[in-house]
């Protein structure tokens, strides 16, 4: 029966298509209809293939059109979609998922456990050269098969049936569930995609599952989606999305204050306008799992004395950022973002000038005398810039040390940091997925992050012991006493603030979900009652 | 040629005033940490964008700083840039366009083919790939500029050296037993001087709109608190995103940039008509 | 004219490969390479992905598969497009470019013919120092400005324009940006040479003859002076590609110039000397046929 409907679906595919198509290419103007949702993606996807993308742009048009085992509830938490449930076992060594039975894509066909195992290991396999390979590297033999050495079959991920997948991993991972909401997970189909090449993301050949089908992508342009009628948690409210891709912000806000965009978020919203727009009735602040620091390079003279960086640290008032930035970032003192477990508030050095001068007097350079020139260095951005005079200011008035600025090109700016960081430099992380796990092991000693060169084996230990941990109170006791080696005792890097994005919906809408991971999901976009009129 | 100048200066209002603009801008930059009100660094945090006001004459930017002073000091790179590319182009190009023209025969085709391929590039993006490779930083840009700007240079030099050395006084020259250093230091590199210094005059605002439109796209150079100040296409850039609100970072410092190209321009016009008044 | 024709024809080949030696090289020693990430990639995944884009082979060797790749018309992949080559990006965006550089140069020509005649017939009165103002103004202009200034006041202060590409419309304020520098050149080329052509004898014999001033004008002296101006046209290409690529990323139009900013800084290598080399081929077109038409016209320059 189903494979009958199946059929016919495909036959009707085409011509759906194309009537589509035509239809579309006559431009709605002006005030929407209240059918159309029109949002800035700013820039062109690089690619709608979930095992190859690696941007927030192409995972956002991905997130609206697909969905996988799992989704994130309001407090970050998985919670089931294509997975009913799930059980851990072994010592969380083992993970079954058991799918739901009324999933389909949107060619008729069901989902089923055969496809996210196809998925996995096509994110897995060499010849995909995916960037993101390694997220499943805790997975049995995940890394032997990406490095060649065996065949997929022995990879411990595996369908048992149509409706269990079974997840094998090497040692307990209590972060590894919140991966089933990450993109890269989600399933895939092996015949669309062996059949299709690289043109299998083209709107006429993908086949998708989530609340949305994609219609239209013209390159440079737009991408166009509809609602998908046949959705297991019910069709959208809205029946088309139109996705800009409008570069330039000042353009971007001209068109949304002209009704032409109805949500735009951090790509167009430039800095300086947002005290004006921050009084509009669409305007947000959306805190995000996302941290700026200055690190040391903590390897070198002057700044392998802790009681330097301690100095630098104390000198920083980072309650003038929101003030400049005019995003409503949140000054940090320590590294775990809020919204995260683990999120300290009460850890690291406080703005303290007496003491600041005390202690780089101590070190040997009383009101700065005899400081070196050192270099404090950033990648070419306005708020980079902006962070980085503002401190320059404050490191000058409070410790009378006169850092130099540089900026660079970020790829420029990347491998210095690997090859040759600056005494000083700016660095920041985004959360792939929300556990503290990716957040402290940034600066263990083995990390490819770890710009400053930093060693303390207590830290590595501290983490060790955590990322095993299944309690999630004593997982939060040892992250605390992991954070307060990194941002008290130690200090190889000092904390500046969280981000927060900055995003505008037209009024007359309501039900965008734009998460703290700078995801903007539109399932649940609709009208506001009475909305439709004007 | 002092008669002659001062009958341009009196033919041509513009002429003097574009000599008098650069003069003036030459000064403001050389004396810019003694002129300019407020220091280039630091920050105001009371004091963020500002409009035009009695304390701060054209406003503040998005860091409290004094408009002003960044662009007085910005003058220093725009300048430094323009007249220093220039310069090296002039003394590369004319060696080369000298020695070309000069050897003729299979050399100066060789020569020639090669300034020809320098034609035929796509220039603005050759200067962006050198221009990264450099460093972001004035010798980078300089170097960088001086790369895609020579030929012209190349070309005036080796036209004149063509025209000049089947003259009289240089086969006099060659007579008497000079050596081709000598033929062309000193007998013909004079001669072709005129041409050289109208092409000298129209390359420095080349180089500068160059400077300024690579620093406006953000790749250019960016270093407030070294000597240096920050280049003017930078500040434009700076101002271009606020453009709607604040309308007044982006202007000043392209009417800086629009004016001495201007100037430098006119200067060259006058020039060229006091030198060539065929040309006319 | 077929071995002129041919000698030119390698020349622009001699070009094309040039830039794509400088190009190649320039990349290759730039820091950074296309798959540096905040997130750094573990050796192996980094591995994986130089063997697919043959990264891991030595310098000459990719180099001599770009070039064999070139010869047979394959710009390679695009490493941050995944889903596309840079065939595919090339052909989606230079219709746009193409579109805006015939507009400005049409607005261009449109715009010189009776400024330059303007000026060049009431030489030294007021109307050819206005001409002579207007043109060296157009010169000493940047691209960013006048674009800006244009957005400013048509966009964001009357709103008459929308500035999205693609509404009608839509391509006026960046075709006159782009045309201005053109324009502001072709008028100071053809008031001089038209100076120069109506000081000459055929001219001085024609109105010698009693042949109305404005036959001597149009008829007589504008044909002659076109010739000059056809020179020009190569170096004028120029102009319009450098120009195309500033004035694409103030307006965000989606064509090819303002690709290539974002190309040089993700170090999308294939992507950024695809759209040089293409840049590159439409100079030595402009050229070719600037040349071609020079010999039709002056058959003495065949020997050059």
């Amino acid at each position: 029966m189903t494979f009958q409907l199946g059929k016919s679906f495909r036959r009707w595919i085409p011509s759906l298509l194309s009537f589509i198509i035509l239809f579309s290419c006559q431009r709605s103007s002006g005030h929407g209809d209240g059918q159309t949702f029109r949002v800035n993606l700013g820039t062109e996807p690089p690619s709608l293939d979930w095992s190859l993308a690696t941007d927030h742009v192409s995972f956002n048009v991905i997130a609206n059109l697909m969905v996988g085992l799992t989704e994130f509830d309001k407090n970050l938490k998985p919670a089931p979609v294509i997975a009913k449930s799930w059980d851990v076992l072994d010592g969380g060594k083992k993970l079954v998922f058991h799918l739901r039975e009324d999933v389909a894509w949107s060619d008729g066909k069901k989902v089923v456990a055969g496809d996210f195992e196809y998925s996995w290991k096509r994110l897995l396999n060499p010849k995909t050269a995916s960037e993101y390979a390694y997220s499943l590297f805790d997975i049995v033999n995940a890394e032997e098969f990406h490095q060649g050495k065996i065949d997929e079959s022995d990879v411990g991920v595996q369908a048992v049936d149509d409706t269990t997948l079974e997840v094998r991993l090497k040692h307990p991972a209590p972060y590894f569930l919140a991966l089933s909401t990450f993109e890269i997970t989600y399933p895939q189909r092996r015949d669309v995609i062996e059949k299709y090449g690289t043109k299998w993301t083209d709107p006429e050949n993908i086949v998708t599952n989530g609340p949305f089908l994609l219609t239209l992508w013209k390159h440079e342009n737009e991408i166009q989606l509809k609602a998908n009628p046949h959705f297991f948690l019910g069709k959208p409210a809205i029946e088309k999305v139109e996705m800009l891709m409008v570069t330039e912000m000042t353009t971007a806000l001209a068109m949304y204050e002209q009704g032409q965009i109805d949500f735009l978020d951090k790509d167009s919203i430039p800095i300086l306008e947002k005290p004006r727009l921050s009084k509009l009735p669409g305007f947000q602040y959306v805190p995000q799992l996302r941290g700026e620091y200055y690190g040391f390079a903590v390897d070198r003279k002057p700044f392998n004395d802790p009681r330097v960086r301690k100095a630098f640290a104390m000198a920083i008032d980072r309650s003038v950022f929101p003030k400049l930035l005019r995003g409503g970032e949140i000054p940090a003192t320590s590294w775990i973002p809020p919204g995260m477990l683990a999120h300290n508030p009460k850890i690291g050095l406080v703005y303290n000038p007496p003491e600041a001068r005390r202690l780089l007097r101590e070190a040997g350079f009383p009101e700065g005398k005899g400081f070196p020139q050192v270099t404090l260095t950033y990648n070419t951005r306005d708020n980079n810039k902006i962070v980085a005079e503002a401190v320059q200011g404050m490191w000058q008035r409070n410790l009378g040390v006169l850092v130099r600025l540089e900026n660079q090109e970020w790829k420029v700016y990347l491998n210095r940091l690997l090859t040759d960081p600056s005494p000083v430099f700016r660095a920041g992380w985004g959360a792939d997925y929300p556990d503290p796990d990716n957040f402290v092991k940034l600066f263990a000693s083995y990390s490819p992050q770890n710009y400053g060169r930093w060693k303390n084996s207590r830290y590595d230990q501290i983490l060790e012991q955590a990322g095993r941990e299944l309690d999630e109170r004593k997982r939060v006791r040892l992250y605390d006493e992991a954070q307060r080696i990194l941002c008290e005792q130690d200090v190889p890097i000092v904390p500046l603030f969280a981000v927060t994005e900055s995003t505008l919906l037209n009024p007359r809408y309501t039900g965008v979900e734009y998460n703290s991971m700078g995801r903007m999901l539109l399932s649940h976009v609709q009208l506001k009652p009475g909305g439709g009129e004007k | 040629m002092r008669n002659a100048l001062r009958t341009q200066f009196s033919r041509s209002p513009a002429f003097l005033l574009s000599f008098i603009f650069i003069v003036l801008v030459t000064i403001v930059g050389f004396f810019a940490p003694a002129l300019s009100p407020y220091p280039p660094g630091g920050f105001e945090e009371q004091r963020i964008l500002e409009a035009p006001s009695h304390d701060h004459w054209l406003g503040t930017d998005e860091l409290g700083r004094d408009l002003l002073t960044r662009i007085l000091f910005g003058a220093r790179v725009s300048l430094t840039v323009g007249v220093c590319t220039a310069l090296l182009a002039l003394f590369v190009g004319t060696l080369y366009g000298l020695v070309s023209g000069y050897a003729g025969g299979t050399v100066d085709n060789l020569l020639m083919r090669i300034v020809d391929i320098f034609y035929g590039l796509p220039d603005l993006l050759i200067f962006v790939l050198l221009s990264l490779f450099l460093g972001r930083n004035i010798a980078g840009v300089l170097i960088a500029l001086g790369f895609i700007s020579w030929v012209r240079f190349a070309r005036v030099a080796r036209g004149q050296v063509l025209q000049t050395k089947e003259l009289l006084f240089v086969e006099g020259a060659r007579a008497a037993g000079a050596s081709h250093a000598r033929i062309l230091l000193l007998h013909i590199l004079p001669n072709i001087f005129a041409p050289l210094l109208v092409t000298l005059t129209f390359s420095i605002p080349a180089a500068i709109l160059a400077e300024s439109t690579l620093s406006f796209i953000g790749l250019g150079i960016n270093d407030p608190y070294s000597h240096w100040g920050t280049s003017w296409g930078t500040l434009a850039q700076d101002g271009w995103r606020a453009m709607r609100s604040y309308p007044h970072i982006i202007f000043f410092p392209t009417l800086a940039i629009f004016l001495t190209i201007l100037s430098f321009n006119f200067l060259g016009n006058g020039l060229r008509d006091l030198l060539d008044p065929k040309a006319r | 004219m077929a071995r002129f024709l041919l000698r030119r024809l390698a020349f622009g080949l001699a070009v094309l490969w040039a830039v794509a030696t400088l190009t190649f090289a320039l990349l290759r020693v730039l820091p950074g390479g296309p798959f540096d990430r905040e997130r750094r990639l573990p050796p192996e995944v980094m591995a994986n992905i130089e063997a697919k884009y043959h990264l891991d082979e030595p310098f000459l060797a990719q180099y001599a598969r770009y070039l064999k790749g070139l010869a047979s018309g394959d710009l390679g992949p695009s490493y941050k497009y995944i889903d596309r080559t840079v065939a595919d990006i090339v052909a989606d965006t230079v219709p746009a470019s193409i579109f805006l550089g015939v507009i400005a140069l049409a607005l261009a020509l449109a715009l010189c013919l009776p400024l330059g005649v303007a000026a060049a017939a009431w030489h030294d009165r007021w109307i050819d120092r206005a001409c002579v103002l207007l043109a060296t103004l157009g010169i000493s202009l940047p691209n960013f400005i006048l674009g800006a200034l244009l957005i400013w006041i048509f966009s964001l202060r009357l709103g008459w324009f929308q500035a999205r590409w693609g509404t009608p419309g839509s391509a006026l304020l960046p075709a006159v940006t782009l045309g201005a520098m053109p324009c502001a050149q072709l008028t100071y080329l053809l008031r001089s040479s038209l100076l120069e052509t109506l000081g000459a004898d055929f001219i001085r014999t024609a109105r010698a003859k009693g042949v109305r001033e404005s036959l001597v004008l149009f008829k007589h002296a504008l044909r002659n002076s076109l010739i000059p101006v056809l020179t020009l046209l190569g170096p004028l290409f120029a102009i319009l590609v450098a120009g195309s690529f500033v004035v694409e990323y103030v307006f965000a139009i989606p064509g090819m110039g303002r690709f290539f900013i974002t190309a040089v800084t993700d170090r999308d290598y294939p992507l950024v000397m695809g759209v040089t080399l293409v840049y590159t081929a439409i100079l030595v077109c402009a050229n070719l046929t600037v040349d071609v038409l020079y010999s039709v016209v002056d058959p003495r320059m065949r020997s050059r």
